[in-house]
């Protein structure tokens, strides 16, 4: 008999999780309460950039980024070939410029141990930087060149995503409004119900509900501190500059698209669960670009626009099974990096699945396990219930 | 208790918490906002090269302290000599940052340990420029009085190396420094937890500057608001005057407590 998986979210995260139950022969729902690929997925600029993001130590999330980096090419041939759709999947590569002496010390502490962990790494000086990007500016001091790191289209991926899902007999959901009621049913299966779509019943659930994570904690007995930081973004089109690389600068960043297109972001705002774009929030991102480089100054992006990213209590993911409740896995939490980490994530709610979601299974993913924040206090229950 | 609980003032401002916060390392803007709140700390530390000083109100970390009573100590951390940090002190002046200055100066990206002849130099020359200047240092009691004597408002030894969380690997060096200082000592650096930050007070420090370990604790909110409790409670403990240590114990009770109390004409109570 085939088993039913229904996946509570419809982000990158949700949305390769499916895709990793589908491939194992499960039948798959995902309900997602708006647009599918709408939130963090959608405002992502689709960095791969898991040495950029890791600046301080070889820790157990740097070896989430990197296991999850290198399987990033075979999993997006896969999906490429079962949607026949592209994902603009670039190895660029990037620089980190600085533009002051005192910036070299922090990068180079961060190239030396990530050298030592397989990172192709290589200090520029001004003329090097030149070479390697002629279309930047004269007057920085150096850059970290780093040969590994990649990008992708986030949405172009989503809607990859979305296709091979369907293609494969995946049942989406989109627009399903509220997750009204949840339930752990007597069969040892879980029980679900949405504003637009009834009750929905399954053998397995997994949690991919991103900023809105916190609103299972009353459901699953757990603490779960995961809050909305919203990411402004912003693209010129067509790009006023052309770059070789992913450019990470002092306040944003920029990346050249195969489309043409120039994106740079990010903001990182609180502002609760408000998605509107701001001027404050982009203007910001304009006039570091108009600083840094001058191609960019006065010109007005084509397009901004932003999501809510989850961020947790202590920056790391929650991928894990729920302690308590034997059918349901959470993967959420992903912050800025939830298009880096859908291989690994994938790869890892694949290994729960396939163990029959014995509870041991991916222990090795301890830093991560969603049950360490302890349970739900009173508290915690009464917001929930708010 | 209200005796004990006098202000610490450095560069003629009073300030409302002995504990000073690192900005650095936070998982997000929010926890870093929350853990602020709930340490309580009045003076906040950065470093300039992470803010952007050409738009200073457009830079994302200075805007999270927008609106709030908070004292800028802007460090200098990323230079590996003095020149480069008196650049970079002027900078933050002229960027409006304030007057204050921690002097940062390390040249070992492993290491991070203060390069003692350049920081005493940077030191000696933002005084003379007018910098209220809160050098960091190791631990090192000669090098802490040359730092006072340079001017310094504060001298801030480390506990241990920067961000390791090692806490104080040597309380005599400290304890010396804090007994022979004439200005406040804040521990800065290396700190790992509350018990740490109670212990550096039981010394004597004036204060202590976390960082790491509220940043990237599993909870840095609930941390925060432990390192508060921990720096109260050291403080107090510290003027309340800890006991003696002795060799053999001594009951809390004495005989007279006892079914067989002593008698009417017989020598009671401790014997000592």
């Amino acid at each position: 008999m085939t088993r039913t998986l229904l996946v509570l979210g419809g982000g990158i995260v949700g949305l390769s999780c499916a895709y990793e139950a589908l491939q194992q022969g499960w039948r798959v729902t995902v309900a997602e309460r708006g647009a599918l690929g709408g939130q963090a997925s959608g405002a992502a600029a689709g960095m791969l950039a898991p040495y950029y993001e890791n600046g301080e130590a070889p820790d157990a999330f740097f070896g989430l980024c990197m296991d999850s980096f290198d399987r990033y090419p075979s999993w997006i041939a896969e999906v490429e070939a079962d949607s026949g759709l592209r994902t603009g999947f670039v190895r660029s590569g990037s620089l980190h410029v600085v533009r002051h002496d005192a910036d070299r010390l922090s990068l180079a502490g961060r190239m030396a141990w990530q050298s030592a962990n397989g990172a192709s790494m290589e200090w520029l000086d001004e003329a090097g930087l030149a070479r390697a990007e002629p279309a930047l500016p004269p007057g920085f001091a150096g850059a970290l060149y780093c040969a590994d790191e990649a990008h992708v289209q986030a949405p172009l991926l989503v809607k990859a995503l979305i296709r091979a899902c369907r293609r494969r007999g995946a049942q989406l959901l989109p627009l399903a409004g509220e997750l009204t009621d949840a339930e752990s049913d007597a069969s040892g299966g879980v029980s679900v119900q949405f504003e637009e779509y009834g009750r929905i019943s399954a053998d397995a659930v997994c949690c991919c509900l991103g900023a809105w994570s916190g609103r299972l904690a009353a459901w699953l007995g757990l603490r779960i501190p995961v809050h909305p930081i919203r990411g402004q973004i912003c693209a010129y089109d067509p790009a006023p500059i052309a770059l070789r690389h992913i450019v990470f600068g002092p306040q944003a960043y920029w990346v050249g698209k195969p489309d043409g297109s120039l994106i740079c972001g990010a903001s990182e705002d609180e502002a609760g669960f408000d998605r509107t774009v701001t001027d404050a929030g982009i203007g910001r991102l304009v006039r570091a670009g108009g600083r840094l480089l001058p191609a960019l100054s006065g010109v007005a992006p084509a397009r901004s626009w932003a999501g809510l990213r989850p961020a947790t209590l202590d920056g790391r993911p929650l991928i894990g099974p729920v302690p308590g409740h034997r059918a349901v896995f959470m993967a959420a939490g992903h912050y800025r990096n939830g298009i880096l980490l859908s291989p690994a994530t994938a790869a890892a709610f694949g290994e729960w699945l396939a163990a029959g979601g014995r509870p041991e299974s991916g222990a090795s993913r301890h830093a991560f396990r969603p049950g360490r924040f302890g349970g739900v206090g009173a508290r915690e229950r009464a917001e929930a219930e708010r | 208790m209200d005796a004990y609980r006098t202000p610490l003032t450095i560069g003629g401002i009073s300030l409302r918490s002995r504990l000073f916060l690192g900005t650095g390392r936070y998982p997000s803007p929010a926890v870093m906002r929350q853990s602020l709140e709930a340490s309580g700390a009045h003076v906040v530390t950065f470093a300039v090269r992470r803010v952007d000083l050409d738009v200073a109100e457009d830079d994302p970390l200075l805007s999270q302290t927008e609106g709030r009573d908070l004292v800028y100590l802007p460090n200098t951390s990323g230079s590996s000599t003095a020149d480069e940090a008196v650049r970079i002190a002027r900078l933050a002046r002229e960027a409006g940052l304030g007057n204050w200055v921690k002097v940062e100066i390390s040249g070992h990206p492993r290491l991070l340990l203060p390069d003692p002849a350049e920081t005493l130099r940077a030191t000696e020359r933002l005084v003379r420029e007018g910098f209220t200047v809160l050098p960091y240092t190791s631990d090192d009691p000669m090098q802490a009085i040359r730092l006072e004597e340079a001017g310094a408002a504060a001298v801030m030894p480390g506990g241990s190396p920067i961000g390791t969380g090692l806490g104080i690997l040597n309380p005599y060096n400290l304890g010396w420094i804090v007994e022979n200082a004439g200005v406040p000592v804040i521990v800065d650096a290396g700190l790992g937890s509350a018990a740490d930050a109670a212990a550096a007070m039981e010394l004597g420090a004036a204060g202590i500057l976390v960082n790491t370990p509220v940043a990237k604790a599993r909870d840095p909110v609930a941390m925060a608001a432990a390192m508060k409790l921990g720096v109260e409670a050291g403080w107090l403990s510290r003027q309340a005057g800890r006991i003696p240590r002795r060799r053999h114990a001594s009951a809390s009770s004495g005989e007279e407590g006892g079914l067989f109390a002593a008698r009417p004409g017989t020598a009671g109570g401790d014997a000592e």
